[in-house]
């Protein structure tokens, strides 16, 4: 255990920042909506420099790591950082901040005072979750994991139902009642393990030994895949994902596909590679099914979103898709995959997020919802469309875009770590994303707009040509951070280098 | 180590001298609430006095007088009985304080508050009870003083649910009374202060009927499955007693005796030769599943809350028949956490009737817009029901399936989790209704209701989320709980 220092408590403090925010939003009400919300930002942004501060130390390898408190006679609470947390906590603080400024117009201009209560109950749980989903990241033990992953996964249900219409409402009761299986079958695995081995930190090369009993090693694993799975949207426990997205407000699903889905993926690692080792993976001669089953959901997922004309929904189903990637990668227990999948997350969660934030654009200030009545957009939303086609691009994986980075390192550790068969999966995703993500594109920019019905363009969309500037300002930065993170990939301190950071930990000196 | 204390008498005392003063003179609505608060302050303050000398080991005992010859009235306080004691103290100040607020405008006050207070003279009176005799008198007094405040309405209900209720546990009382006769002639004791008093060498078939005697007596209180049946229909009572007596103090007193029996009659030892735990682990699973499949069928919100209560109970009898440490700490924590989440729903219906004479479940629709402060409470309960993390009811799935897993049976694991889905699936609909859901019909100024109601629901409901995070911090009951873990396995306990 490191010593309490100041630094130590730094990720503590970034957990508690965005709590400490979810209790002011009701008492900031008084300066003003716009005010509160610069407030509210501010504190949003302190939080992203504060996890940003922390990644040097975490690529050097310092050891910070605070229990805070004993939580049961022998399971403390623990917070650490480490590469990989670090990684997933910087990518998913400033999508977050990303996403507070966009959600202030984009719920302004949705319920022009209809029910402002709802309002600050968005905002309540919005700071709430990212507060538990840092408290995820910088997890150091099962049981600290199994705590913020239950919070954050149970607590965003209120922000998936923010419109409360019948849709919204059915999508969240299917998405708690997935949530709380998948949940239940996390803790027996954790209870499981905590029986074999005791309360300990989670170690790279894993705490569980192929001494002990194989059956029960593999019901520990597998309960964690599926309770893990269900969050990171695996097949066939993915049935929440394609209708949570559609009814959540746009910037809650940017996070929701962008960072959400990816805890699942991001536990599943800590599982894998910190709970078992990926000796004691491979000795359990479990991992082909994964793989079998993540290649499958990578294809299949990319399918349905080809057939898809709901915009979020097609979306949604590329995310199910680009997830699998990380699963599979898992799956292969190679070095290269391993630090690959990591970028990805990465990489995956701007692109994505800035596809949700063009699509709630679009929905909101044009009316379109369906890749059908794409028609034409670029017309009309000059910048937004660039945006959706940069992202777009960047998740079919075109150089050099972040989403190349990803794939390209993860094919060459496929590649390297013997299973050649595995680039056909990556590279039928990429083709498969290109059919589902370019066909909005090329409507968008060589299709002439539908007319509507008196044969002339509908006159209120000429007023809003553009989307407000509150709202294109995180896509922007969505948009360059996308293409700076892959023309810069391999500057030191960028997803790249933590990311191998985080794998030759992993797989020891190998690497 | 034992020392002679006489505030271990003071505490039932105080209580049963507050009724005498009610019945006497509780007239004035002022000085009968001044009457009932100062008594449950006190005793509270006294059983807390007695605390940081528990948590160091030290046993007080009293003994009053010989009954019959060489069997006494007497009282000791091990960790066990202190955590029962606290439990119920804590509770009966918030309460009385509940009481207060909700009987405002209901006639036979005094009646109420006399009894109210004459139980929970008895209850305490259970939890520092020495030996079996004293035991069996405390809980058949509880079980007599119960019967006025159940009936408090006089409805014919009322007066059926009471007829049922009498009974049901005068039969029960009945059985641990032969138990009581047969462990005096096997054991020639019926001390309670050593970790089992029966000898191996006793005919089986005997052990058998006084196992099985004493096992069916205290579960009529403890309601398991089979004999549950007066519980749910126990729920014409007024809130407050419904709240401490349902759910904390009279089945607490009958899971309490079932603890006191495996633990100190039979001892953990000899449960383990005979083998009979796993028959009464069997009976519990199928309680705890069975109970949250009817509390689901409850459209009824306080009846729904008695299945519920049903199912629940039965965590601390399955963890006391697994008879491993981990198990049992589970089975004493439980005690706890299972009564300031109860009480606090409680708390919630009646204050829900109370503003709004609302009692189904699906009349609940956007109460949590008119009452926030209420329904959060509600979710604070239920949360802790399902077992999320940082909350009182996870401590108890935790520490129960590690102790399955220590006696080699994971399928209890299986129920925990099976068991916190079903909860999640009759408490999170009401969740849902209270908050997602636009109020239907209720006239427009109704609101959270007075402090006298409110302030004790939210302190139920905060203990709840203490109890969740702060194990470690002694002086919080868990830390007794290990201390009777300690006592009961003989070993450091707690795993």
């Amino acid at each position: 255990m490191a010593s309490a220092d100041f630094l130590s408590l730094l990720p503590a403090l970034s957990v508690a920042l965005p709590l400490f925010g979810a209790l002011l939003v009701v008492p900031l009400r008084r300066f003003g909506e716009r005010r509160r919300q610069q407030l509210l930002a501010g504190l949003c942004g302190l939080t992203t420099l504060l996890v940003l501060g922390l990644l040097p130390g975490a690529l050097a390898g310092t050891p910070r790591a605070i229990s805070l408190l004993q939580f049961t006679p022998q399971v403390r609470l623990l917070l650490r950082v480490d590469a990989m947390g670090a990684l997933f906590a910087a990518t998913l603080s400033v999508l977050f901040l990303l996403a507070l400024i966009y959600s202030g117009p984009y719920l302004q201009r949705r319920e022009k005072g209809a029910h402002d209560g709802h309002r600050d109950r968005y905002f309540v749980f919005f700071m709430m979750c990212q507060g538990w989903m840092l408290g995820v990241a910088w997890a150091g033990n099962l049981i600290t994991l199994l705590v913020f992953y239950e919070l954050f996964s149970i607590l965003s249900y209120p922000l998936i139902v923010h419109d409360e219409t019948p849709e919204a409402l059915r999508a969240g009761t299917k998405y708690i009642v997935y949530i709380l299986c998948g949940g239940s079958l996390v803790l027996f695995g954790i209870i499981l393990c905590f029986f074999l081995v005791g309360d300990r930190p989670f170690t790279p090369g894993g705490m569980l030994d192929a001494s002990m009993d194989g059956a029960m090693l593999k019901v520990v694993f597998w309960s964690f895949i599926a309770g893990f799975g269900v969050k990171a949207a695996l097949m066939p426990l993915h049935g929440w994902v394609p209708d949570a997205h559609p009814v959540a407000p746009a910037p809650f699903s940017a996070l929701l596909s962008g960072v959400m889905v990816a805890a699942g993926c991001f536990a599943m690692m800590r599982v894998v590679f910190e709970v078992f080792g990926a000796g004691l993976a491979a000795a359990l001669g479990v991992m082909p099914w994964l793989s079998a089953v993540a290649a499958v959901s990578v294809l299949l997922a990319a399918l349905l979103a080809a057939g898809e004309d709901q915009l979020k929904r097609r979306l949604a189903w590329s995310t199910i898709s680009q997830m699998a990637y990380v699963v599979l990668a898992v799956s292969l227990l190679a070095p290269g995959v391993t630090t690959g999948a990591l970028v990805h997350i990465t990489h995956h969660a701007f692109l994505k997020g800035g596809l949700f934030f063009c699509a709630g654009l679009l929905a909101d200030v044009a009316g379109i919802r369906r890749v059908s009545e794409m028609a034409g957009a670029a017309r009309r939303m000059p910048l937004t469309m660039a945006c959706f086609a940069v992202a777009a691009l960047g998740i079919v994986g075109v150089p050099p875009l972040s989403g190349f980075v990803g794939k390209w390192v993860m094919g060459l550790g496929m590649a390297q770590a013997g299973h050649p068969e595995m680039l056909l999966v990556l590279l039928g995703g990429a083709l498969l994303a290109a059919l589902y993500l370019l066909p909005p594109v090329w409507l968008a920019y060589f299709r002439a707009p539908a007319e509507s019905d008196d044969g002339r363009c509908d006159p209120s969309s000429r007023l809003e040509a553009e989307a407000p500037v509150g709202m294109l300002g995180p896509l922007l930065a969505a948009t360059a951070i996308s293409i700076l993170l892959g023309v810069c990939a391999a500057l030191p301190g960028l997803p790249l280098s933590l990311a191998r950071r985080a794998a030759a930990a992993f797989f020891g000196a190998e690497f | 180590m034992e020392v002679i204390d006489s505030r271990i008498v003071l505490a039932p005392a105080i209580s049963l001298a507050c009724a005498l003063l009610i019945f006497i003179s509780g007239r004035r609505a002022a000085w009968r609430s001044t009457l009932a608060l100062g008594a449950a302050a006190l005793k509270f303050a006294v059983i807390l006095s007695l605390l940081p000398g528990s948590l160091q080991g030290t046993v007080y005992a009293y003994r009053l007088f010989d009954f019959p010859p060489g069997i006494g009235i007497a009282f000791r306080a091990d960790a066990l009985g202190m955590f029962f004691a606290l439990v119920s103290s804590t509770l009966w100040v918030l309460t009385t304080v509940y009481a207060i607020g909700y009987m405002k405008d209901r006639p036979q006050k005094l009646r109420f508050f006399g009894f109210f207070s004459l139980c929970i003279s008895t209850t305490v009176g259970i939890a520092f009870a020495e030996n079996l005799l004293t035991l069996l008198l405390c809980y058949e007094a509880l079980t007599v003083c119960t019967y006025p405040l159940l009936v408090h309405d006089e409805t014919p209900e009322a007066l059926r649910a009471g007829r049922k209720y009498l009974v049901y546990t005068l039969a029960g009382g009945a059985l641990i009374l032969f138990g009581v006769v047969m462990v005096q002639h096997l054991a020639g004791t019926l001390s309670l202060s050593q970790p089992g008093i029966l000898p191996a060498d006793a005919p089986p078939p005997m052990l058998l009927a006084v196992f099985w005697a004493l096992v069916a007596g205290f579960g009529v209180k403890a309601a398991i499955m089979p004999l549950h049946g007066w519980l749910p229909s126990a729920m014409v009572a007024p809130t407050p007693v419904s709240a401490l007596l349902h759910a904390v103090a009279v089945v607490k007193a009958g899971v309490f005796g079932l603890l006191r029996v495996v633990y100190n009659v039979f001892g953990v030892e000899l449960l383990a030769v005979l083998g009979y735990a796993a028959w009464l682990a069997a009976l519990a699973a199928f309680t705890i599943v069975a109970g949250s499949l009817m509390a689901m069928a409850q459209d009824n919100l306080k009846r729904r809350l008695a299945y519920s209560t049903v199912s629940q109970l039965s965590y601390i009898v399955l963890a006391a028949a697994l008879l491993t440490p981990l198990a049992a700490l589970a089975a004493i924590a439980h005690i706890a956490n299972q009564a300031f989440a109860k009480i606090t729903m409680f708390f919630v219906a009646g204050a829900v009737e109370q503003a709004t004479g609302r009692r189904q479940v699906h009349e609940l629709a956007g109460m949590g817009r008119v009452m926030p402060w209420t329904m959060g409470a509600f979710t604070v309960a239920s949360l802790s029901f399902i077992g999320v993390p940082l909350f009182a009811g996870f401590v108890t799935k935790w520490y129960l399936s590690l102790g399955a897993l220590q006696a080699e049976a994971w399928w209890f694991v299986l129920l925990m989790i099976l068991s916190a889905l079903l909860n999640a699936a009759y408490w999170l609909p009401i969740v849902y209704l209270a908050w997602f859901r636009a109020p239907r019909g209720l006239p427009a100024r109704v609101g959270e209701t007075g402090w006298l109601l409110l302030a004790p629901t939210l302190a139920a409901a905060a203990y709840v989320v203490l109890l969740g995070v702060t194990t470690r911090v002694p002086g919080m009951p868990f830390s007794l709980a290990e201390a009777a873990v300690n006592f009961v396995s003989g070993t450091r306990g707690g795993g």
